[in-house]
């Protein structure tokens, strides 16, 4: 995976390649974007499996909360990006009902497919779009969506101060953003333990039951370089977002990050 | 986390309409709808929205409540009687309920539960074939004992992920009011144990 050549050669701009970090490795910011799709393309299959062995069922709970603290009702147009397999969709696409409308969006189509069929056998069809898109440049026109969400999304864009100013563009007036993403422990032993468990327990599972470690290895490190809490809150300030507030969940495993346009 | 709690009552409020075939018509007159507890032992709001199922939310911060079709307010003793939709009235009127917005939602939520028409042994029979159906029943009141078990378990190992030192934290006061709601929830299920006994034994006289 680590010599995986990029697709195109082309510099954007006259400037020499800029480089961004995939894990804890540098790499070109164009390569990035190519290795993410492929860590999500082979955990796609075994993804929500591996969710619940990873969290031991707790990330049910985050996303619950989200969803609890989202204000979505009966009407609403929700965006639900890097929504992957598609579980906050589900419960949003009741909640909206016939009226409202969900946009489940993903840059990964293996991920949306597994969604898309997801949600079919939950007998979710009518009122749930699926969008393959980058959250750094959305293809929704300007006020669009009541609620943005992206849950363990925002921390594998390559360019995340563009795609907050994406979601801000994309977002009505009125309208807010959560953002539930891995986070600091605010607890020095919460730490430590959840670092052993992240590097050596995680890619152990992953290669155990997706027979992918390499995939979760990326996870595990892409989580230790998420920006923490007060740096993220910072970013999305600076793209706009006001009353920016966030919660620790779990001891600040994770956390949820919220904003409004107004 | 008062998420563990709602997610384990909003799958046993699904559970037990999905065993009545005709709740389905019965929960599509509530589509769209929406309906606002406010239990006065709880500390925050109980959000039901109605869709082909139930979706039931806690909302923590005010500011996140979304304006449903129609809001209760009452004691916990009180929602017993709220099964009967023909008392709504009274109970205004004997000021043990507060109702504000479409009282039709209330009278549908309540005859929801209140004709649910579960043929347990129907039901239960599919798992095991036609022989002797009411064996069954023993079926049903072990799954109902594990629920208990169940939330017997997520109340010990919640307790000490409840208390943490951070803005969600839950305090004191509040992890001893989700310990009453497992309380109740417990005798509700112990009650429904009962139900279920004499039902077996009705059964058992019919056969
Ligand atoms: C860890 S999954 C989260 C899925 C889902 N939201 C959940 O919580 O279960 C991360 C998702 O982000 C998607 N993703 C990564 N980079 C993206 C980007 N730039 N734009 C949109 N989605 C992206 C991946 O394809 C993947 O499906």
């Amino acid at each position: 995976m680590s010599d995986h050549a990029p697709q195109t050669e082309q510099p954007h701009s006259e400037n020499t390649p800029t480089t961004t970090h995939f894990g804890f490795k540098q790499v070109e910011t164009q390569q990035k974007v190519a290795l993410v799709k492929e860590v999500f393309q082979s955990v796609a299959a075994k993804y929500d499996i591996m969710n619940d062995l990873m969290s031991l069922g707790i990330h049910r709970l985050w996303k619950r909360y989200t969803i609890d603290c989202s204000g979505v009702r009966s009407g609403h147009k929700v965006l639900d990006l890097a929504g992957g397999t598609g579980d906050l969709s589900a419960r949003f696409s009741r909640i909206v009902g016939e009226s409202g409308k969900v946009i489940l969006a993903d840059i990964n189509e293996a991920m949306l497919k597994v969604g898309r069929d997801k949600l079919r056998d939950l007998g979710i069809v009518s009122n749930v779009d699926y969008v393959q898109a980058n959250a750094e440049e959305l293809p929704f026109p300007d006020n669009t969506f009541d609620v943005i969400t992206i849950a363990f999304g925002l921390r594998n864009v390559t360019d995340k101060d563009k795609a907050l100013a994406s979601m801000f563009r994309v977002l009505k007036p009125g309208g807010r953003l959560l953002v539930l993403e891995f986070s600091k422990p605010s607890n020095e032993l919460l730490s430590k333990t959840y670092d052993l468990y992240s590097f050596h327990l995680l890619p152990k599972i992953g290669q155990l039951v997706a027979n992918d470690a390499d995939s979760y290895q990326y996870l595990a490190e892409s989580i230790r370089m998420h920006p923490p809490q007060e740096e993220l809150k910072a970013m999305m300030e600076h793209a706009g977002f006001e009353q920016t507030t966030y919660q620790n969940l779990t001891g600040g495993i994770v956390a949820l990050h919220r904003g409004y346009k107004f | 986390m008062a998420q563990f709690l709602s997610a384990n009552v909003e799958r046993l409020l699904n559970h037990v309409i999905g065993l009545d075939p005709d709740s389905q018509a019965r929960l599509k007159k509530l589509q769209g709808k929406s309906l606002q507890v406010r239990l006065r032992e709880l500390p925050w709001p109980i959000l039901l929205q109605f869709s082909q199922r139930i979706d039931l939310s806690i909302v923590e911060q005010p500011d996140d409540l979304v304006k449903a079709s129609c809001m209760l307010e009452l004691n916990i003793e009180t929602l017993q009687q709220l099964r009967d939709s023909s008392k709504l009235t009274q109970l205004i009127q004997e000021q043990k309920l507060i109702l504000v917005g479409d009282m039709y939602v209330a009278q549908s939520v309540s005859s929801l539960f209140q004709e649910l028409h579960i043929d347990w042994e129907e039901e239960l029979s599919q798992y095991v074939g036609d022989a002797l159906a009411h064996q069954t029943f023993v079926g049903a009141r072990s799954a109902l004992h594990e629920a208990k078990t169940q939330i017997e378990a997520g109340r010990s190992k919640l307790s000490a992920q409840l208390l943490r030192a951070d803005g969600l934290a839950v305090g004191a006061t509040e992890l001893a009011h989700f310990s009453d709601e497992v309380d109740q929830l417990r005798s509700a299920s112990e009650r429904l144990s009962a139900r279920l006994l004499r039902l077996e034994m009705a059964a058992k006289v019919g056969h």
